[in-house]
């Protein structure tokens, strides 16, 4: 047996989802027709699921950075940081990824609302937290948008798809306050921004190791950006559009 | 400020998360950790005009994992890094863990499901170097196979059967009921 039908490799392959549509479905049925294959399958998904729970991944201390941005000279004074130094230092960088990312991204205004939509999401990165209501319950976070903005978004739930919703935050692009949702993908987050009258999206970018996928859904653009994998990424945005909502 | 510390800050500074976080896992202490990204980190700034605008997060990650096993093999003890070849010492030897007919009856999906955290951690710190860091770039830090392949050098006929491998083995031991 080659290794390219050895299914024992290929059931992970599934489970990443790594299988393009036509394979997929092909070893669905290969699996239906051998349990030793669907057992396989059950212990990859659990224990990807056991992953999830590890405790998120460390902060590289405050003095990493700072020594790192001395060492290349973006930092001059040694010694410890102090909170406006290092402020700055977290705005400068976000200053710089945008004044950058705007050069190579198409002119015009939807160029613009990507590159502000892209700011948003690294800088609610680097917060405290990454948004302003922390809640995995949408008919938490939906009314929570009401009265703060005019539109609340649409908000569905894919935590059974491995996206837990995380929370929701306020974003100001092109000088409108819009609302941003923020989903979870194992150590990664996701933000979901809405907008209305800012022009059309484009359908997937990628810019300094952040994918954008953007479409239109009933007069409203929406923007999913994260540092998952474009695979990833798409998966959730296909899960996203066709959720169920209730309101 | 000139266009290379401009570049710098906009490419590598967003993932050094990313870059500590993979560190730790293949150093398994923070103070290397902090050495190898920092060491990473001058690298990446040294060859910041050879980068070609692909994607950041996976060139940045592939150089922290060169820099860390030089770093290891420099400083450790040179027998617990990893070998060379991996893949031909383990072909060689017995599989350890069952190999993949281990069947539906054994390691139940729900005892690996409900493994505890630490155990789990542990587990995973225990892997050898190569299937951990294919694990750990595929589950913890999300890149797809050819990035990984991409990152660690490899095909992605290598990544795959290193990533069964590293599941594998977890599988085998987090199915197991601790006595």
């Amino acid at each position: 047996m080659t290794q390219a039908d050895d299914p024992f490799l290929l059931v992970h392959a599934y489970c990443d989802g790594e299988l393009d549509p036509a394979n997929a479905l092909a070893f669905e049925r290969r699996m239906a027709a051998d349990p030793r294959l669907a057992a396989e399958r059950d212990r990859i998904v659990a224990l990807k699921r056991a992953m999830t729970r590890l405790k998120p991944a460390a902060l590289p201390p405050a003095a990493l950075r700072s020594r790192v941005e001395q060492a290349v000279g973006l930092r001059r004074r040694a010694g410890r940081p102090t909170w406006s130094a290092l402020a700055a230092s977290v705005g400068l960088a976000v200053i710089l990824s945008t004044a950058a990312t705007w050069s190579v991204l198409a002119p015009g205004r939807a160029g613009l609302v990507e590159d502000e939509v892209l700011g948003s999401h690294i800088r609610a990165l680097m917060g405290a937290q990454p948004f302003d209501i922390a809640s995995s319950d949408r008919h938490t976070v939906k009314p929570w948008f009401n009265g703060r903005i005019v539109q609340s978004p649409r908000v569905v739930d894919l935590a059974a798809e491995g996206f837990p919703l995380v929370g929701g935050r306020i974003d100001v692009i092109a000088r409108i306050p819009v609302p941003s949702l923020v989903y979870r993908y194992q150590k990664h987050l996701i933000s979901v921004t809405a907008t209305q009258g800012l022009g059309a999206p484009p359908r997937g970018r990628a810019a300094d190791g952040y994918h954008l996928i953007g479409w239109t859904d009933g007069g409203v653009s929406y923007w999913a950006v994260s540092d998952v994998g474009v695979h990833e990424l798409e998966k959730f945005v296909q899960l996203f559009r066709n959720a169920p909502t209730d309101g | 400020m000139n266009d290379e510390r401009t570049r710098f800050a906009n490419v590598v500074l967003p993932h050094l998360g990313d870059a500590y976080a993979l560190a730790r896992w293949l150093a398994r202490n923070d103070s290397d950790a902090e050495d190898i990204v920092q060491e990473a980190c001058l690298r990446a700034f040294r060859g910041i005009a050879g980068f070609g605008d692909v994607n950041a997060r996976a060139w940045l990650l592939s150089i922290v994992r060169n820099t860390a096993f030089t770093w290891l093999k420099k400083h450790r003890d040179p027998r617990l890094v990893a070998v060379e070849n991996i893949e031909l010492v383990e072909a060689a030897a017995p599989e350890q863990d069952g190999g993949p007919f281990a069947g539906p009856s054994s390691p139940e999906a729900s005892l690996i499901e409900r493994a505890d955290a630490a155990r789990l951690e542990a587990a995973i710190g225990a892997l050898p170097e190569e299937f951990r860091e294919t694990l750990v770039l595929r589950d913890l830090q999300g890149l797809d196979y050819r990035a990984i392949a991409e990152v660690t050098g490899v095909p992605i006929g290598t990544v795959m059967s290193r990533l069964a491998r590293a599941r594998r083995r977890l599988m085998a031991q987090l199915g197991k009921d601790t006595e």
